[in-house]
């Protein structure tokens, strides 16, 4: 453990991913209706959680090593920092991309679209798990680094438009409990399939894995340990698999609380306007 | 015993004219009383015939389990030879779990889920009536097996390969299968009944964060089987496969996999086990509260905890498997996952207690069950607990410690809360009430019997008995605990007929009931006892979880203390929300079989493989043909709304020509490859192609005929068809089925995931 901490070979403290968080970080202190305490706190975590994903040794396992440290670092990616970012919007933000007429760019009105359609959410949040783990594209994206920023970007992309419809700031764009219980429930299911089938596997899924080009100190360790490819991919599978789920039953208790609240404004106003959508 | 529950049966029947027409009694022909019984509709005369039905089989189940103690009185006995008494532990399993538990369980929840929520019957009352008569069906099909000479003899979670053909010839385990898929497809469908009803029949005002937490238990126990039912069905259906077909999905020797069928079976085992207690705690939660006279403490967490079981328990099946050697790894994330669940389930027991603190409290047989169960289940659920210790499993597992563990909580939990529902409900049910004394005797021959069968089991556990082994040698202190645990045995069907004489005497000179006599809070209180068949006269007016005692005391309302989420006034559509339910059990079948098939054919060597038999290109072009019915009934549906209606014909059926070539196709296939002698008993390939294939072809044939049916009525101007929404039903049950073609393509004939 010590070694891992104190390895200079496994900090990558030169990572984009401060200067991202920086921009992030700077945009944020510019928007006018920004002030609440507790939303700045989700800001600073979820920005600290992306750069821990890039600088720590978790990041540099992740780069090609460990199968495992890189599902961490994608659950990171994909679950946790979009979830904090989303956290943290103030309410105001989502106005503008909402109110507007109807001249408005069709760009946005396209977003607007997607982002109130809780099928494009949850197809984009629970595709960009399972197309990143078919094995040619999780290869390409561990062995070309162009690639691997775009995946970085996808995860973010998705993981926000994932938790949107249950975390929105504008209480109106967020799914009724009941959908948004279906909502997560079939999230879970969906990342239990891929996490059952990387744990149970005889195929390797992220052949790159398997074999490191450039063994580190730690990996020969790690490996004396116990720690092969194929316990690698097997913890990597129920990484995949456990931790997602235990955050979307999280969130679910977390919908059912505000279900059982009195008193929150629209809700069941909001569940008829919405079904009456569907239909 | 079990010649004592039709007359039961007649005297509620009787009971229940007697009061409604007091004065004078119409004379009614005993032919046309069982002609009305067996006809009824009404969800209130189907749930006692589940309960019934449920008492005799608990009746043979109870025997069974009697001779078994039997055989384990002395060591070395020869009571029940080898054979005999493998059957007797496998059929008093399977009888206690299919036959007594759930339909026991489902027969209350008929009974009382419309009458809790103000409704005049449940959502779809024939599917009821059907979904009762599969369980009579189902048991005799189960017991039929005794006449060829033996009953299944493969325990009650039939491992493979004990229950394939090379280590089972006889058909009796055949009888099991075919029991258990007419007993699984009766419970979705009740489950389905149960569903809909609570989310579309509730009474103006009750919201769903107000209904009893009954209600709320039955709605997540419907949830859990029509989710978890399915997973059992698709490994009987393969495992039946395997012994009337020659496939070897469960036979290791010729390739099949022997732990799949135990990771399948506990993937609906675990939430079965939830599906047996849930009912139980909403029982315990309306009989505690009602007989401390006071609210229960914390609704939401009770109700809300509840969910987060269903949704956690289908991932912790393995805990029942860490004996197998799933790796590291696996074993311990699942024993972190079997904590966690511990988490929901025992913290409630803080909160039924929380709220008799402080109550006045009366204790009446049905709260005296209640303490029991919250006494008793606390250490079912803490041998439960160590159990999620992998290390402590190993030791433990296939001991009697394990028996003793389940029946702690079966008993202890689901039964007595059951005891406690049935001195609670009774008076209800029947008009009557039912003696506290006698309620007393069984109270304590059962408290007694309890803990003297399974605590000694779990003493004998731990000194290595092994359960399922049919007589043991004379270790010091074996024979003195197997007495003991016989003794129990017997005060427990001794307090069983203490509760059938209770309740027969009750029948006959019960003191009258009236409405409302435990001054009950929900809203089967506020009608007649037993209620008239349309349940209500009128409905009391619900602004509160509490609305009977809201209208009794007007000036202490619960509305005035605590508010709750005012009721949208909206439900959803009848039958959109069954197709949605039962297209979400189907769908869990489908992914098992598609899981297996992607089990079996990654890495599968072979002369016969999907890449070598199958013609890709020509069923892509049948494929598109199905898909391209989605669209056409896409455009049905929407010409059937602007009332074109000769439009809507047409595409209506081009819609069902499209199916038809679909099949079309699928046939030629199928004729193909049987023709080159291919066939299902080949190889895991072409056992899985032809399973996978097949039940979707099954299903694509059923919506063809649903279709069929819409177009016939249609052409006769049908006001339901062309108004209602059952085109648009069978249309979300079509896309589902053209949806599952996807996967099945992209699975089998493309090749993916392997
Ligand atoms: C409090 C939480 C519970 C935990 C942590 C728990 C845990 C376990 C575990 C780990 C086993 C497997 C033991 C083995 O075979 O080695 C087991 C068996 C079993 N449990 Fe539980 N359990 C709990 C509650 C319940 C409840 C509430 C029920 C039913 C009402 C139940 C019914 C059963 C049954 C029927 C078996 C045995 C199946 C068999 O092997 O035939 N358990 N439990
Ligand atoms: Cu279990």
């Amino acid at each position: 453990m010590i070694e891992l901490i104190s390895d200079r070979a496994l900090w990558n403290w030169w990572s984009p991913a401060w200067f991202v968080a920086a921009v992030v970080a700077v945009l944020y202190g510019r928007y006018p209706g920004w002030t609440s305490l507790s939303k700045s706190l989700w800001l600073i975590a979820g920005l600290s959680v992306l750069v821990f994903a890039f600088v720590s040794p978790l990041g540099v396992l992740a780069d090609g090593f460990l199968f495992s440290a890189h599902m961490i670092q994608h659950l990171l990616l994909l679950l946790v920092v979009p979830l904090c970012l989303v956290l943290s919007l103030p309410p105001s933000s989502a106005e503008p991309a909402f109110s507007g007429t109807v001249d408005e760019g069709s760009l946005r009105k396209m977003m607007r679209r997607v982002m109130k359609n809780p099928i494009a959410g949850w197809s984009v949040g629970l595709g960009a798990m399972w197309f990143w783990h078919v094995p040619a594209f999780c290869n390409a994206a561990t062995e070309n680094y162009m690639i691997s920023v775009v995946r970085t970007v996808t995860f973010l992309a998705a993981g926000l438009l994932f938790w949107w419809p249950i975390y929105s700031p504008r209480k109106q764009a967020r799914l009724p409990a009941s959908h948004a219980v279906v909502y997560l429930f079939s999230a879970c299911l969906g990342c239990t399939l891929l996490g059952i089938y990387i744990t149970f596997t005889t195929i390797t899924v992220c052949p790159a894995f398997a074999s490191p080009e450039e063994r580190l100190a730690v990996m020969i360790a790690l490996h004396d340990a116990g720690m092969t490819s194929s316990v690698d991919q097997q913890l990597g599978g129920l990484l995949m698999w456990v931790p997602p789920c235990s955050l979307y039953v999280a969130a679910i208790v977390s919908v059912l609380c505000r279900w059982y609240a009195v008193g929150e404004p629209g809700e069941a106003g909001l569940a008829v306007t919405r079904t009456a959508e569907v239909r | 015993m079990s010649d004592s529950e039709p007359l039961a049966t007649d005297d509620a029947a009787s009971a229940d004219v007697a009061t409604r027409s007091d004065s004078a009694p119409e004379p009614v022909s005993s032919n046309g009383r069982l002609l009305s019984w067996v006809s009824t509709v009404d969800h209130k005369k189907i749930g006692i015939l589940y309960i019934c039905t449920a008492v005799f089989f608990l009746a043979i189940g109870g025997l069974e389990a009697l001779l078994i103690r039997v055989q384990l009185l002395f060591p070395n006995n020869t009571f029940l030879s080898p054979d005999l008494f493998n059957q007797m532990f496998t059929m008093h399993g399977t009888t206690m779990v299919f036959l007594v538990g759930m339909p026991v369980l489902v027969g209350f929840q008929n009974y009382f889920v419309p009458l809790m929520i103000g409704a005049r019957d449940v959502a779809f009352p024939r599917l009821n009536a059907m979904s009762y008569w599969l369980l009579p069906f189902g048991g005799i099909l189960l017991y039929f097996s005794f006449m060829t000479g033996q009953a299944p003899d493969a325990g009650w979670f039939s491992y493979a390969p004990l229950s394939t053909k090379p280590y089972n010839l006889m058909p009796a385990q055949d009888y099991w299968i075919i029991g258990l898929i007419c007993l699984g497809v009766g419970s979705v469908a009740a489950s389905i009944n149960i569903f809909v009803t609570v989310l579309q029949c509730r009474a103006p005002g009750m919201s769903l964060q107000r209904v009893p937490l009954f209600v709320w238990m039955s709605l997540m126990t419907a949830i859990l089987t029509i989710l978890a039912l399915p997973a059992l069905n698709s490994a009987l259906a393969m495992l039946l496969i395997d012994r009337l077909l020659g496939a070897a999905f469960f036979e290791p020797a010729r390739g099949g996999s022997a732990v799949l069928w135990q990771h399948y079976f506990w993937v609906f085992g675990h939430p079965e086990v939830y599906i047996l207690i849930l009912p139980a705690f909403g029982m315990i939660s309306e009989v505690i509260p009602v007989f401390s006279r006071k609210p229960i403490y914390g609704y939401a967490f009770v109700a809300g905890s509840s969910a987060v079981i269903v949704l956690l328990s289908y991932g912790v099946w393995a805990h029942h498997m860490f004996a197998v050697g799933l790796g590291m790894g696996a074993d311990m994330f699942f024993a972190v996952g079997t904590l966690l669940i511990a988490l929901p389930t025992g913290l409630k027991v803080f909160n039924w207690t929380a709220t008799m603190w402080g109550g006045s409290i009366r204790l009446t047989t049905a709260m005296m069950f209640a303490v029991a169960f919250l006494l008793e289940f606390v250490i079912g659920g803490l041998t439960g607990v160590m159990f999620a210790a992998v290390p402590i499993d190993w030791q433990l597992t296939d001991t009697y410690f394990v028996v003793g563990h389940f029946h702690y909580v079966l008993i202890g939990g689901t039964v007595f809360g059951l005891f406690s529902a049935t001195y609670y409900w009774f008076p209800k049910m029947t008009g009557r009430m039912l003696s506290e004394r006698l309620g007393k005797w069984q109270l304590w021959l059962w408290v007694f019997g309890l803990n003297a069968t399974f605590l000694s089991q779990h003493v004998l556990g731990v000194m290595g008995m092994p359960r399922r082994v049919y007589t043991y040698a004379d270790n010091p202190g074996w024979m003195a605990l197997n007495a003991f645990a016989g003794a129990g045995a017997v005060a427990m069907a001794a307090g069983t007929l203490v509760m059938l004489l209770n309740i027969w005497v009750s029948l006959r000179r019960g003191e009258k009931a009236g409405d409302n006599p435990w001054e009950g809070f929900t809203l089967e209180w506020a009608t007649s006892s037993p209620p008239p068949p349309e349940n209500f006269a009128v409905i009391p007016e619900v602004s509160s979880r509490r609305p009977v005692w809201d209208l009794d005391h007007p000036d202490a309302a619960d509305g005035q203390r605590e508010q709750t989420p005012a009721d949208s006034g909206w439900r959803p559509d009848k039958s959109i929300t069954s197709i949605w339910a039962f297209v979400a059990s189907e769908a869990v079948f489908f992914l098992l079989l598609l899981v297996a098939y992607v089990v079996f054919n990654t890495d599968l060597v072979g002369e016969i493989t999907s890449a070598s038999v199958l013609d890709v290109p020509r069923t892509a072009l049948f494929s598109v043909a199905l898909l391209g019915s989605s669209f056409t009934l896409w455009r049905a549906e929407a010409l059937l709304k602007v009332g074109k209606l000769s439009e809507f014909r047409l595409w209506l059926a081009l819609t069902i020509v499209l199916g038809a070539i679909f099949i079309g196709g699928q046939a030629i296939e199928y004729y193909g490859l049987i023709s080159s002698e291919v066939t299902i008993s080949d190889n895991l390939f072409t056992a899985t192609f032809f399973t996978v294939t097949g039940f979707h072809g099954l299903h694509v044939i059923v919506g063809l005929i649903a279709l069929g049916v819409v177009f016939v009525l249609a052409a006769k101007q049908d006001r339901h068809v062309l108004h209602g929404t059952t085109l648009k039903a069978i249309g979300i049950y079509w896309h589902f089925v053209d949806v599952v073609w996807i996967f099945v393509f992209c699975i089998i004939y493309l090749g993916f995931m392997q």
